[in-house]
């Protein structure tokens, strides 16, 4: 069938081709551009000689960076929060959406209903922010954890993907004396490590790549996670110039420094991704057939 | 993250209103029997407290504060300046850290939802106005009696006009302001002064001079501008335009404001609109015309305008202390032979040597009005009194302890040996900002020019020293308006301001010839220009004839 190409066809692929190189290249060139930096000396980066490859090479800023104790501990806290917020997430979602995709639910429809509620409407942030406070979840991981548990996109995902397990599987199992958890762990579950992977991905991510939750409800600096710093970083660096922002109070932080703090944070999340990737397009797709 | 995102002006006006709801209650007690009131209040106190004498509580106290994270030097539990100043307060200070880069936000934030620090620095004058219908702020101007080093400095640096600027409606004010003795200024020209010795051209001190001195350099590189700007985001040449305003006793760039005050009408008047304000465009548009400036110095990112700079396609810029010698001179020195360059004082233009008024008020705190029901109240007050604004407190903020972060000699002061301070010393093991949380601008701003002058290197010092011979235009007079008022300046400030900063960069830029300047303040005009102004005039009568 290779043969049988045509030449429209092999137009079409070519341009394609050379398209998506050009996407490629304008997505990694960020990147590739960042790395750069952070082996570079600073001088270079301001005379703007830093392209894709490093001038001025050296590893004295990672020394610096990784001799900064906030930096460590921000980083610890991040791993620590998306860890345990990700569990959280996974186990709640999990039963929420396995729960909605039983037909015969009564009252399954003002359950989604409460669930999509959501996604339209907010508290808002004040009195969001009084919730968690008043609950006395300040300084600590739930105030992360907590609000952000169920993404109803992801609940919704998953919800069509349990729907899609035949019936038959679950009343034999049944039949064979399951009740309804050991049906839920013992065979819906591992007949889902796709869409769980994918569920697993996306969470990680999102609270992995967060900020704005801890900003809230974090009063202490060695509590931040690793994106605060960072965030915090950038802007010193840029939004020193303003009328009135005491120059003398912010001295800018160093090119090369910021480079190496945004490799080493977007790293491990973006290790991540060549080992889930298999679950995740198979994941996504076996959700959006019912979607 | 369902609520990521930015908190819009409306969701800032929204928790200010919201906080109002729900602490209106308190903010009605000062009444006849306060002085009463406050005889209760007194834990801690110190029973005679008066300026030069050391404040410490006579028993240990915490307050709460909002203490802003700077990426520099984030705020280390272990840090001397605690310590020292809970050993010479007895106070310890409870913060809650907030990054630098979303401080105001977590300001609105915790007002909003009635979970604010007591203290709440690095507020910058303007910015308590959305929190005062709220009564969530303490009207401190009600509390000054117990604030003996405050009071003091405001009389003997003669700024109480600054200081009754800040008034608000009701006459009171909210915000405890930094306090300068004299005018520090920030911004102005830097040139390539190994260019104008070789040309035979001495530093310009006016304007006029300053175009004089572009010729020279145009007529010597012909295909090049000599001036090509930075520093355009959010007002294009911001700074520029702020030294240039100056000189023409304008508010103009970074400093503008829609509303001036006519010392000699008597009355305020529209900035963009005046002839102050159209001479400063002229003055641009001429020398844009004449390929002395860089059109594109009014967009263009920093990092392109120093890159001008460096690769000596263009020979002057705007400047502060710290760029000049962090960056420009740093790098010139390596990438250019023989390169020099030095920042000039600002050029002075039509209005004489002046610089624009209530320059002398820096950022300053907000007190929740939680603060006034405690009973600690008064030692809260004489606490922040002695850190903020008596000379010792300013001293210690600035830089630590003698003999272990600095030494003095007369007036000169020394960080310490083995100790830096913003890259003096790069090779010592210690900083003085890091380690040890001194000079840190939560704590350290404003106070004596022989304090505020005690940092400044040999550049920034005949700079700084030049800048503060100049006049001080006079201070606005207090205008404040009411809650319905402000609500309506808001929705007319914004869209003339955008007119205004848009058509001075055309006329600047030469895309609309200066001969339509009519027709742009009849546009001015039809976008409520003068309603905002007569809202503005009515406030400043309203207020003269009820506080006099």
């Amino acid at each position: 069938m290779v043969n049988a190409e045509s030449r429209g066809r092999r137009v079409f692929r070519s341009v394609n081709g050379l398209i998506l190189t050009g996407v490629v290249v304008v997505t990694l060139y960020p990147f590739v551009t960042i790395v750069a930096r952070s082996f570079s000396g600073e001088r270079q980066i301001r005379a703007g000689e830093v392209n894709l490859w490093p001038k001025g090479f050296n590893l004295t800023t990672y020394r610096i960076v990784f001799q900064d104790g906030t930096f460590w501990r921000n980083y610890g806290n991040t791993v620590f929060y998306t860890v345990v917020s990700t569990a959280v997430a996974m186990v709640l979602t999990t039963c929420y959406a396995y729960v909605l995709s039983k037909r015969n639910l009564r009252g399954r429809g003002v359950l989604v209903g409460v669930a999509v509620f959501t996604m339209f409407f907010s508290g808002g942030l004040i009195p969001t922010y009084v919730l968690v406070t008043s609950l006395d979840l300040k300084n600590t991981v739930w105030a992360l954890a907590l609000p952000n548990a169920i993404s109803v996109f992801n609940l919704l995902v998953m919800k069509a993907f349990f729907e899609n397990l035949p019936d038959e599987l679950e009343e034999a199992a049944q039949i064979d004396g399951l009740g309804t958890y050991g049906i839920l762990l013992r065979i819906v579950l591992p007949l889902s490590k796709a869409v769980v992977a994918t569920m697993v991905l996306f969470y990680s991510v999102s609270f992995w790549n967060s900020w704005f939750g801890a900003f809230l409800y974090m009063d202490r600096i060695e509590l931040m996670p690793v994106t605060v710093y960072l965030r915090n970083l950038i802007a010193g660096a840029t939004g020193g110039t303003g009328a009135g922002a005491g120059t003398e109070q912010l001295t800018q932080v160093a090119a090369n420094i910021q480079a190496v703090t945004i490799v080493l944070t977007a790293l491990p999340i973006l290790s991540v991704y060549p080992f889930v990737q298999r679950y995740f397009v198979s994941g996504v797709m076996l959700g959006a057939v019912k979607g | 993250m369902k609520n990521a995102g930015h908190l819009s002006r409306r969701q800032i006006l929204a928790a200010a209103a919201f906080a109002g709801l729900a602490t209106l209650a308190g903010c009605g007690g000062d009444g006849p029997d306060d002085a009463d009131d406050l005889a209760k209040k007194r834990d801690g106190a110190m029973k005679e407290y008066r300026t030069g004498q050391q404040f410490t509580a006579s028993e240990p106290l915490t307050f709460s504060l909002l203490n802003l994270s700077n990426p520099v030097y984030p705020p280390q539990a272990d840090w001397l300046f605690w310590k020292e100043l809970t050993r010479r307060t007895r106070v310890t200070l409870k913060t809650t850290d907030v990054p630098y880069s979303d401080y105001e936000k977590k300001r609105s934030l915790l007002i909003g939802a009635g979970d604010a620090p007591l203290l709440l620095p690095k507020t910058y004058p303007g910015q308590e106005t959305p929190f005062v219908s709220s009564g969530a702020i303490l009207p401190v101007s009600e509390y000054v009696e117990l604030m003996p080093n405050y009071r003091d400095k405001v009389r003997r640096w003669k700024l109480e006009p600054e200081v009754d600027s800040l008034r608000q409606s009701d006459g009171r004010y909210y915000l405890l302001p930094g306090l300068h003795e004299k005018v520090k200024s920030g911004y102005s020209l830097a040139l390539r002064t190994d260019v104008l010795g070789r040309l035979g051209l001495a530093l310009p001190t006016t304007w006029d001079e300053v175009a004089d001195v572009f010729r020279a350099i145009k007529s010597e590189y012909p295909g090049r501008h000599p001036f090509s700007d930075r520093w355009n985001q959010p007002e294009p040449a911001g700074a520029l335009l702020q030294s240039l305003g100056q000189a023409h006793g304008v508010r103009a760039g970074w400093s503008y404001l829609n509303a001036g005050w006519d010392a000699e009408a008597g009355r305020f008047v529209f900035t963009g609109a005046t002839d102050g304000y159209r001479r400063v465009v002229e003055y641009l548009r001429t020398l844009v015309d004449e390929k002395l400036v860089d059109p594109e110095g009014f967009t263009q990112s920093d990092d392109d305008a120093v890159k001008k700079l460096l690769s000596e396609k263009s020979f002057a810029i705007s400047a502060n202390p710290q760029e000049l010698v962090q960056n420009y001179r740093y790098n010139l020195e390596r990438q250019v032979k023989g390169a020099t360059i030095e920042m000039i004082p600002v050029p002075i233009g039509p209005a004489g040597p002046v610089v624009l008024g209530g320059s002398r008020l820096e950022n300053g705190m907000m007190i929740s009005s939680a603060a006034r029901k405690r009973d600690d109240f008064v030692a809260l007050m004489q606490f922040v009194d002695w850190l903020w604004y008596s000379d010792e407190g300013q001293t210690f903020a600035r830089w630590g302890v003698e003999g272990v972060t600095y030494t003095r000699d007369g007036g000169t002061y020394r960080v310490a040996d083995g100790i830096s301070l913003m890259g003096s010393n790069p090779d010592a093991p210690k900083d003085l900002q890091k380690d040890f949380g001194v000079y840190n601008g939560v704590f350290s701003y404003g106070g004596s020019w022989e304090l505020v002058s005690s940092a400044f290197g040999p550049d920034e010092k005949t700079f700084q020293d030049a800048m503060a011979q100049r006049r001080e235009l006079p201070v606005d007079p207090a205008h404040p308006l009411g809650a319905d008022e402000q609500e309506q300046a808001t929705l007319w400030d914004t869209p003339l301001r955008d007119h205004v900063r848009q058509n001075t960069l055309r006329f600047i830029l030469g895309k609309r010839p200066l001969t339509e300047w009519d027709a742009y303040v009849r546009e001015l005009k039809a976008k409520n220009m003068d309603r905002l102004i007569d809202l503005h005039n009515k406030a400043h009568q309203r207020f003269r004839k009820e506080h006099g």
